[in-house]
């Protein structure tokens, strides 16, 4: 979690009608808190307050007073609202839903659903013994539905990595965290440059060429969080990969057994050529089905509240 | 939509005209807004310009086929009224930022909502009684509501001008909402600036407007308003609009016109460049834009 210079808003105080109880987690533009409307119902929100610059020292207002602070902060204010946009288009249940999205305190906050879980990346570093080859081919297929709903608008995640996944309480994953994601589209959303985290991002993301970018720039982005959740660590840098490619293979860090198919299925994911990946999240979706799942008969408590809901929930 | 419609605003006495009316609407939905700037140089002027500019704008930009949610775009349209003018003096330094009253008033499925700011006012006019109306942030109205001063008193009271609320000071508006009112056929809104509600009782416009439609009642009134004010005339200004028998041919009807389509008259000069920006800039409209693009998008897609 990158420090914040910022204070957040207090417990107790009440935004727009929701009542902010704690804040959850806290990144570099943002501040993401829950809070309950007047009907108690929890929310996840989200308020843009760039990490690096002191903007709230005191009080809930957010000051800018440095004038090349403000360029900054309103051209971060873009990228919050490509986010907006983005999930305002979809509503699927793989993907982390807004609710609403306004102006308040010299800043500007989004709503989202809150979803009661853990994020992929807790799990990983929890429960990795637990990560069977069944549970993983779920989680990633089902997880497959909501980036085909991303890229069927037009969108690319650009993000994707175990802490912008969440699997709910029921097991059913949700993808979080469209703070990168872009309206390919759109020649302006283009312009941003988006964030990346190393390990996660393709290589042509380095270069950021739009033309490069598609759909297997995310699918290479989901071949690393499959590898991390076998490895238990990132794949090497994409960047650096590029120019020495010392990505340790998979079968030699994994703890538990997995079949061979598997194996192939994150490698093809995570070719340097985004010419030999899985070209769309359909494409990888059919490759996790097509080996049998493998009955998981282990008496783990992790396993066991997921495997049941998983089957029912999943199924739309 | 069958309705009648009326503005006019005069510069009275004064140098220039502060106020700025204007109304808008399309086959189902209208808006009508007044503001009365403040402060010296012009500059009243331009806080007023902004607020019915910018309030027009935003109606034009939500309103496409009708408004969602009538209330919150009337909050949100006022605030961001407030931030542009805000914005303006800030970009040009300005060691006091302009400022103005405001009313904005939509009629949407034959209701009638409306918020206001200040001391300019809205009247419900049913059957020659006023039925509702805004309550003015001023000063004197709250010593009036204390029963400290009557009506009357108030009409010469020193403090008579000062508001506690209003666009572009330094603190955000306190913005009231009326009342959803379903609107009657031969119900009037009125909206004026004080130049015309501190000259003419509002019982008199009611009474007058049994016998005449406000398009006959209206310039003269407000000719009469600059009159009683015996050469000290403010500026003096008006929208108002009749329900009309919704079957009644006579009068033409809003469903006529194309869809997305929106007929409009104010007495803004132009609209302003928001010179000296770079093209990159974000501005406090394009904030706003791209929260109602966000907003509505929210609504579009099924949850």
């Amino acid at each position: 979690m990158p420090a914040q210079a910022n204070q957040p808003l207090p417990a107790g105080y009440v935004l727009n009608g929701y009542r902010i109880e704690k804040p959850l987690s806290s990144g570099g533009f943002s501040i993401v808190y829950l809070a309950r409307d007047e009907a108690g119902t929890p929310f996840a929100i989200k308020e843009y307050l760039p990490s690096t610059m002191p903007l709230r020292t005191e009080g809930v207002e957010v000051l800018v007073t440095d004038e090349g602070n403000l360029s900054l902060f309103r051209h971060g204010l873009k990228c919050f609202f490509e986010e907006g946009r983005a999930l305002a288009m979809i509503s699927h249940p793989n993907v982390v839903r807004v609710e609403n999205f306004f102006r308040a305190n010299e800043t500007c906050y989004m709503v989202m659903q809150y979803v009661r879980g853990r994020t992929l990346q807790f799990h990983i570093q929890r429960n990795r013994h637990e990560f069977t080859e069944g549970f993983i081919r779920k989680v990633f297929m089902y997880l497959m539905n909501g980036l085909r709903e991303v890229h069927a608008n037009k969108l690319l995640h650009l993000d994707i990595k175990p802490a912008n996944i969440f699997l709910s309480m029921e097991g059913r994953p949700v993808l979080l965290d469209f703070g990168a994601a872009r309206i390919t589209l759109s020649e302006e959303a283009m312009k941003l440059k988006p964030m990346y985290t190393a390990g996660f991002a393709a290589p042509e993301h380095y270069r950021f060429k739009p033309g490069e970018l598609g759909p297997w720039s995310d699918m290479y982005s989901v071949g690393a969080t499959m590898y991390t959740c076998i490895a238990g660590t990132p794949p090497q840098a994409g960047d650096q990969r590029e120019q020495k490619d010392r990505i340790i293979p998979l079968r030699t860090l994994a703890r538990q057994q997995y079949s061979e198919n598997l194996y192939s299925i994150v490698e093809s994911c995570l070719e340097v050529d985004y010419m030999k990946r899985p070209q769309t999240a359909f494409d990888l979706q059919k490759l996790l089905m097509e080996e049998p799942v493998a009955e998981d008969r282990s008496p783990s408590g992790f396993l066991e509240t997921l495997s049941t809901p998983l089957s029912k929930l999943f199924s739309r | 939509m069958r309705f009648t419609i009326f503005q006019d605003s005069k510069v009275g006495d004064r140098q220039g005209n502060e106020d700025r009316v204007g109304y808008s609407y399309s086959r189902d939905v209208l808006l009508m807004t007044i503001a009365d700037g403040m402060g010296g140089h012009d500059m009243g002027e331009v806080a007023a310009e902004i607020a019915v500019g910018e309030i027009t704008s935003r109606f034009q930009q939500e309103a496409r086929n009708r408004l969602q949610r009538p209330f919150d775009f009337l909050v949100s349209a006022i605030q961001s009224a407030h931030r542009a003018i805000v914005s303006y003096a800030d970009q040009r330094n300005m060691f006091e930022c302009p400022r103005t009253t405001c009313v904005a008033c939509v009629v949407q499925g034959g209701r009638a909502f409306w918020a206001h700011a200040g001391d300019s006012r809205l009247y419900l006019i049913r059957r020659g009684e006023v039925v509702a109306k805004t309550q003015d942030h001023s000063k004197v109205q709250q010593m009036i509501d204390a029963g400290r001063l009557t009506s009357e008193a108030a009409a010469k009271h020193p403090d008579r001008n000062k508001i506690y609320s209003c666009l572009g000071g330094v603190v955000a508006p306190q913005i009231d909402l009326g009342r959803d009112i379903r609107l009657e056929p031969g119900d009037t809104i009125l909206l004026s600036t004080d130049g015309f509600w501190t000259q003419i009782p509002p019982n008199i416009i009611g009474t007058m407007l049994v016998r005449q439609p406000i398009t006959q009642l209206l310039p003269g009134l407000i000719t009469e308003a600059q009159r009683r004010a015996q050469g000290e005339s403010d500026n003096v200004s008006v929208v108002a609009m009749t329900w009309e028998n919704q079957e009644d041919d006579n009068v033409s009807d809003t469903r006529a016109m194309d869809e997305e389509q929106f007929a409009t008259s104010t007495n803004t000069t132009q609209p302003l460049d928001p010179d000296g920006l770079p093209a990159d800039e974000v501005t406090d409209d394009d904030i706003e834009r791209a929260i109602a693009e966000i907003q509505n998008a929210i609504r579009k897609v099924p949850r």
